[in-house]
């Protein structure tokens, strides 16, 4: 696909955008509203501005990843400014920033590319951390933490002289900065791990103090699980370690060790937490519940069955019946009002990015390219699976937003730096 | 290490896969069951959010209005212009209390069937009309009104029908409720007072509950002994104070305890003009309970009659054991002991007389129209059966046209209109009697004359009491509605 075609895609997904609030409006009784033009505006000048910054500092790179993305964010812009259209003009100045930030991480790594990320690997391994931790900071700091929905996992920022409070979800950033540094980590470790291990029956177990990373990542998902009962995020942070551990070692042991440790972390958090108990025992049965701890369930499923194969129409069904419809569960909203059509169109949207992100990786020459795309094709996947599972009734329900499509600035940006981090590992692989 | 980066790619993608088959299992496969589930809060919503077609009456009166929500333009309130005037007949439909009446039977045309299942999706590719239709009924908006406001808030029933079609033209049944407090957010309480309320204001008196219909009976007693040959209007009787009944202690007497006319003999006319009961028991009585029995059936007694609402059933006992029972035909030949009678067949067997003997199956939904007004269909009058011969009627029509010109009925008539009726007063034990009147109007009409038949019942004698009449109270009621319908003024 050349670039010019790249970038007649990102035109149609802006119309695509355009079109969605000028059905919904039209469901208002406005008829050609302003809001039409605006959302088309914002996402050409937001995806456009991307594009002009593949062209400039990237010009090698796959065209298949931002029309996606583009794709992917107008669908869950539309059905979010569906939901509440004050949440959709918000979401605009999200994505423009997110697109700003997304370019200008091509601008930085324009002359000696992501390879300049490994020096800084310990930078971003503290502010990582540092990030996943400042939730649990005190809520009368003027930077800290604060609960949403139980959960502790937004930090509030309060400037001084401004009276608006910023808040955002770290722990969105601090999985891109965490990708960046197991990469790094691995791609100078990795062989070693791999190399010294001993043969245990049909298992080759690493030399114990190979086992370190591991037990590491572990105790970091059971700390965010314990303090800030994100399930969600401990999972995902989880499940990535592992990922991108079996990336580098090809050693399936660590697949097996982390299945083991992550059934016994959840059978103790099952026995010990009684919100965790909760959310099992509402997965296994949430219509033994409807009104409790079944409630999300049990009405997502209620929409997307009401949305059947076609849909309600766009702003004709009920998603504000759907607890956090706008957020976690913005996959189960737009599969009420725009049926099976769009949901599956939704899951093949991601199952290309994936796709993409994964084919860039194979590409890539060096370790350290190889791991970063894999890994942030992994942490993608990883996430959109976890929260689509658990609205599918797959898994337990866990919080987590869903890449793109959520509601949620911190989301945006984040998931934008991976696509400008895709495209840059993407055009060295040519160069 | 493409090889663990492949796998890791393979197991990743193929997750969506996963999720791609959840997701026509719960939309597609499970989708109707999760959408169709009573707790699913779109049910309701769908239920009084969904625009419905309107309900106008055959005066281009809208008794049933769909309107966009003052709060939110997706969704519809459903409103009832007319209260409680037409509470019976069109219903409502409510979250908390579902649907009734016309409402309820015609939700297929007044819902649009546009909806995501296959066959909706299918209707509206090939370019179907999925918008609501709307419902003409064939009650005329004036007599309603002229009839209730002649009920008087009287517990009791009106039906007017047009006995060469069987339209309806007038169903009140009092009391009667006000269906919007239905739908508000005082429905709750409002539909529980309403349920727990001892006059039972939600029964549909004229179709859905049943009366012993006493003299006014006599008219079908009258048809059977003419179209069996045992009686003509100048055959005599004897005029006894007190008929003393075969097999039994009991006797009949007249209303008044006297004779119906010299003490000696009495023709069957005379005692029609002045109901009186002893000559109408012998005449049961000669006529035999199997041959009343079957002209009973013959005019819709113990027999299915199809109709839009639910319609009781009345009641008249087996022929075979009345035959055999001469003291039981005699009372029940007199309209009392087992005959149980809903307001409308009482309106449909005077229909009968004025329609030469035929009855006409009722019907109350006259079309259904497109959101463009355009008929898509209309409901062709049809025969329930035939009631008793033209001649038979003919007698009759004469009978009941003497009733109204100086007998009991003299209350009932409009000047300038030749009119025919039938009082009635039954009696039922614990309470003062029901009062009856049916008639029907104009005696042998003009080509474009239109007629009209009427039952009224007045439950427990109404603002009478232990003194009530059918003649008394009953009669001027279809006098009031039969003035509207012919245009004449009365007093």
């Amino acid at each position: 696909m050349t670039r010019s075609a790249e970038a007649g895609l990102i035109v149609a997904a802006a119309m695509l955008g355009a079109t969605g609030v000028a059905i919904v409006e039209f469901t208002r009784g406005n008829w050609l509203d302003a809001q039409a033009a605006i959302t088309f505006i914002v996402f050409l000048l937001a995806f456009g501005g991307l594009h002009l910054a593949t062209r400039l500092w990237a010009g090698g790179a796959s065209t298949l990843v931002v029309p996606t993305a583009a794709f992917l964010t107008a669908i869950g812009f539309i059905e979010v400014y569906r939901i509440d259209a004050r949440l959709g003009a918000l979401q605009r100045w999200s994505l423009l920033v997110a697109a700003a930030v997304g370019a200008g991480v091509l601008w930085l790594l324009r002359d000696n590319g992501v390879a300049v990320l490994r020096r800084y690997r310990y930078v971003m391994l503290a502010v990582g951390v540092a990030f996943l931790m400042l939730p649990l900071l005190p809520d009368r700091f003027p930077i800290g933490g604060a609960t949403v929905n139980g959960s502790r996992l937004w930090v509030r920022l309060e400037i001084p002289g401004i009276e608006r409070v910023f808040s955002f979800q770290p722990g969105e950033i601090a999985k891109v900065l965490i990708v960046v540094f197991l990469a790094s980590y691995l791609a100078e470790r990795a062989e070693a791990m791999a190399a010294v291990y001993r043969r245990v029956g049909p298992l080759s177990i690493p030399e114990p103090r190979n086992l370190f990373p591991v037990i590491v990542a572990a105790g970091a998902a059971f700390i965010i699980l314990i303090y800030q009962r994100d399930l969600g995020a401990s999972l995902l942070l989880f499940a990535l370690f592992v990922t991108m551990l079996y990336i580098a070692t090809e050693r399936s042991f660590y697949v097996v060790a982390g299945a083991v440790l992550a059934l016994a972390g959840g059978a103790l958090a099952y026995s010990t937490f009684s919100h965790v108990q909760r959310r099992i025992e509402a997965w296994i049965d949430p219509f033994g519940d409807p009104q409790g701890a079944g409630y999300q369930t049990v009405q997502s499923l209620f929409a997307m069955g009401s949305g059947s194969l076609t849909g309600s129409g766009l702003g004709l069904g009920r998603p504000d019946l759907i607890p956090a419809a706008a957020t976690d569960f913005i996959f189960a909203a737009i599969a009420e009002e725009m049926g099976l059509a769009g949901s599956l169109a939704v899951l093949a949207g991601f199952a290309l990015l994936v796709t993409a992100g994964f084919g860039i990786a194979l590409r890539s020459r060096d370790r350290f390219r190889k791991y970063l795309a894999g890994g942030l094709s992994a942490v993608l996947a990883l996430q959109a699976f976890i929260i689509l599972a658990g609205i599918l009734r797959i898994l337990p329900i866990t919080g987590l937003t869903l890449p793109f499509m959520s509601y949620g600035g911190s989301s945006l940006v984040a998931n934008v730096v991976i696509v400008a981090l895709l495209l840059r590992v993407s055009h060295e692989e040519r160069t | 290490m493409n090889h663990s980066l492949r796998s890791a790619a393979y197991v990743l993608i193929g997750s969506f896969f996963v999720l791609i088959a959840a997701t026509i299992w719960v939309q597609a496969i499970k989708g109707p069951e999760f959408r169709d589930d009573p707790r699913n809060p779109r049910l309701v919503a769908s239920l009084t959010g969904r625009e419905r077609g309107p309900i106008v009456t055959a005066d281009d009166v809208v008794v049933a209005v769909s309107e966009p929500a003052p709060d939110d333009p997706l969704l519809y309130v459903r409103s009832y212009p007319e209260g409680e005037l037409y509470a019976h007949t069109v219903g409502y439909t409510s979250v908390l209390y579902g649907s009734r009446g016309i409402e309820r039977t015609r939700t297929p045309d007044l819902v649009s069937n546009r909806d995501a299942t296959i066959s909706g999706v299918l209707n509206g590719l090939l370019g179907g009309d999925t918008r609501p239709r709307g419902v003409r009924i064939t009650i005329d908006h004036d007599l309603q009104r002229a009839a209730t406001e002649a009920l008087g808030g009287q517990r009791g029933s009106v039906v007017a029908i047009d006995p060469m079609t069987g339209a309806i033209l007038a169903m009140v049944s009092i009391p009667s409720f006000d269906p919007n407090s239905l739908i508000g957010p005082d429905a709750g309480p409002a539909g529980s007072t309403l349920e727990d309320d001892p006059n039972d204001p939600l029964r549909n008196r004229a179709i859905d509950e049943t009366y012993p219909p006493g003299s006014a009976f006599k008219v079908i007693t009258t048809a059977s002994g003419l179209d069996s040959g045992t009686a003509s209007p100048s055959t005599t009787f004897d005029d006894p104070v007190a008929l003393e009944l075969p097999g039994s202690t009991s006797t009949i007497s007249n209303a008044n305890g006297e004779v119906c006319d010299d003490g000696r003999s009495v023709t069957l006319e005379r005692a029609f003009i002045r109901s009186c009961n002893t000559v109408f028991a012998q005449l049961g009585m000669d006529v035999g309970g199997l041959a009343l029995a079957n002209t009973a059936r013959s005019f819709g007694f113990s027999s299915e009659i199809p109709f839009e609402l639910p319609f009781l059933t009345s009641a008249f006992p087996n022929g075979a054991q009345l035959e055999s029972d001469p003291a039981a035909t005699a009372q029940n030949a007199i309209g009392q002991r087992d005959v149980q009678v809903t307001p409308l067949l009482m309106a449909m067997a005077a229909g009968a007389v004025a329609n030469g003997g035929t009855m006409q199956n009722p019907f109350i939904v006259s079309e259904v129209f497109t959101s463009d007004g355009l008929v898509e269909s209309t409901t062709e009058p049809s025969i329930w059966g035939r009631s008793m011969s033209p001649a038979a009627a003919s007698v009759l029509a004469d009978l009941m046209e003497q009733v109204v010109i100086s007998g009991t009925g003299q209350r009932a008539a409009v000047p300038g209109v030749r009119t025919a009726g039938k009082t009635g007063t039954a009696e039922i034990t614990g309470s003062a009697p029901h009062a009856w009147y049916i008639g029907f109007g104009p005696v042998a009409p003009g080509p474009d004359e239109r007629s009209i038949a009427i039952a009224v019942i007045v439950e427990s004698g109404g603002d009478f009491g232990e003194s009530a009449t059918g003649g008394i109270v009953a009669a001027p009621i279809a006098q009031r509605v039969l003035a509207q319908f012919f245009g004449v003024g009365i007093d």
